[in-house]
């Protein structure tokens, strides 16, 4: 059962985890013609907020030693950093990743 | 609008299947997409969930 | 041949023949046998999942294990989830008969995320993250509202645009609960909302929660 008010708005507005999954990268025309690095891209981004949504859970848990917290907020932020680092060598930004793969969209 | 409302029922379902429930011996942290990184040699990624796993003990 | 695992069960009929059986100390595990080499991340096979879990809740209610862990024999199965199975019992025959049902919210205002920049360590980002992902706050009428329509439960900070409640109703409640959240639409039409269930217990089966 689903009861939604403004589908639209909450299409936009909730994270949903769906958009982490790609379909599987085999002869889908739609990712070879999008180009293979707005790909790799996206997928790495989609990754990158799945590990901060999980140290996220992590610290709500509250059962993470300093030590812990500062290597896995270390980890995340080299990870950002990366991804930042890519986008500028291939000449991207969010917008760019913003792409649609098959029926699965990627949403912010 | 029946199919936005679709969208929004497949896109809840899987959320429910992906983000919530009981995390066993710390597998479905790196189990999505796990092989597609393989697949796709993404070391960067690899190394940081490498770590992120050994940091996390589970 | 891997199984890709769904929930923990009180009964072995809870499960059959909709789902492998798995028996995991007194409890038994629902799984979908796949190739070995089948890939988790893989669009099709987490709607087929989906589908026979929803199937599974009709039959009983039972404790919803995250998509992500594959077995390949019974042994395997009770050695990875024997810290959880004398919880889970407990709270499988505590929680028989009800279902949870979810309620999220859209924040009229998306907090602002921090700026990594801003930090010299990772804790203090990571600290950081964690406290803008608390402060989503919904209009007080409407959690009041919405705690009245499912119940009284957990209201989680899953990112920093949104709230949600996770609530454990009784199944035969779970139509009464669908006529409030209409009138909550009635009620609330400038807030946007998502009331989505019967579902298994996910939320109220988090060790960490306790």
């Amino acid at each position: 059962m689903l009861i939604a008010n403004d589908e639209t708005k909450l299409r936009e507005q909730l994270a949903f985890t769906d958009s982490m999954i790609p379909k599987r990268i085999s002869a889908d025309p739609e990712i070879v013609e999008n180009g293979l690095a707005k790909l790799v891209l996206s997928i790495i981004e989609l990754i990158r907020r799945l590990l901060e949504k999980q140290a996220l859970r992590r610290m709500d848990a509250g059962n993470l030693s300093e030590e812990e917290i500062e290597r896995l907020g270390t980890a995340l932020m080299k990870l950002e950093e990366k991804m930042n680092e890519l986008k500028r060598t291939f000449g991207l930004d969010d917008d760019d990743l913003n792409l649609k793969l098959g029926p699965v969209k990627m949403w912010e | 609008m029946n199919e936005a409302l679709d969208e929004l029922t497949l896109l809840e379902t899987l959320d429910h299947l992906l983000d919530r429930g009981v995390v066993v011996a710390g597998e479905a942290i790196v189990s999505i997409g796990d092989v597609d990184l393989l697949y796709l040699g993404l070391n960067i990624v690899l190394a940081n969930v490498d770590a992120i796993k050994r940091t996390s003990k589970r | 041949m891997k199984s890709v695992v769904i929930g923990a069960h009180l009964r072995r009929d809870d499960i059959e023949p909709l789902a492998e059986a798995i028996a995991a100390g007194e409890l038994f595990l629902s799984g979908l046998p796949v190739a070995d080499d089948q890939p988790l991340g893989d669009r099709e096979l987490l709607l087929r999942v989906a589908k026979i879990r929803a199937a599974l809740l009709e039959r009983a209610t039972f404790i919803a294990i995250r998509y992500g862990l594959a077995v390949s024999s019974p042994a395997e199965a009770s050695a990875k989830c024997a810290e959880h199975l004398e919880r889970w019992r407990a709270l499988l025959e505590q929680h028989r008969d009800e279902v949870e049902m979810t309620l999220k919210v859209v924040a009229p205002e998306r907090v602002a995320r921090p700026d990594r920049h801003d930090f010299k360590s990772g804790g203090d980002y990571l600290k950081a993250l964690h406290a803008a992902t608390n402060a989503v706050e919904v209009d007080p009428e409407f959690h009041t509202a919405a705690e009245e329509a499912i119940g009284k439960g957990r209201w989680l900070h899953r990112d920093q645009a949104s709230l949600e409640l996770a609530a454990l109703v009784a199944r035969d409640a779970v139509e009464r609960v669908r006529a409030a959240g209409e009138e909550l639409k009635r009620r609330f039409p400038h807030v946007p909302f998502l009331l989505s269930g019967p579902w298994p217990l996910e939320v109220f089966a988090d060790a960490d929660r306790e």
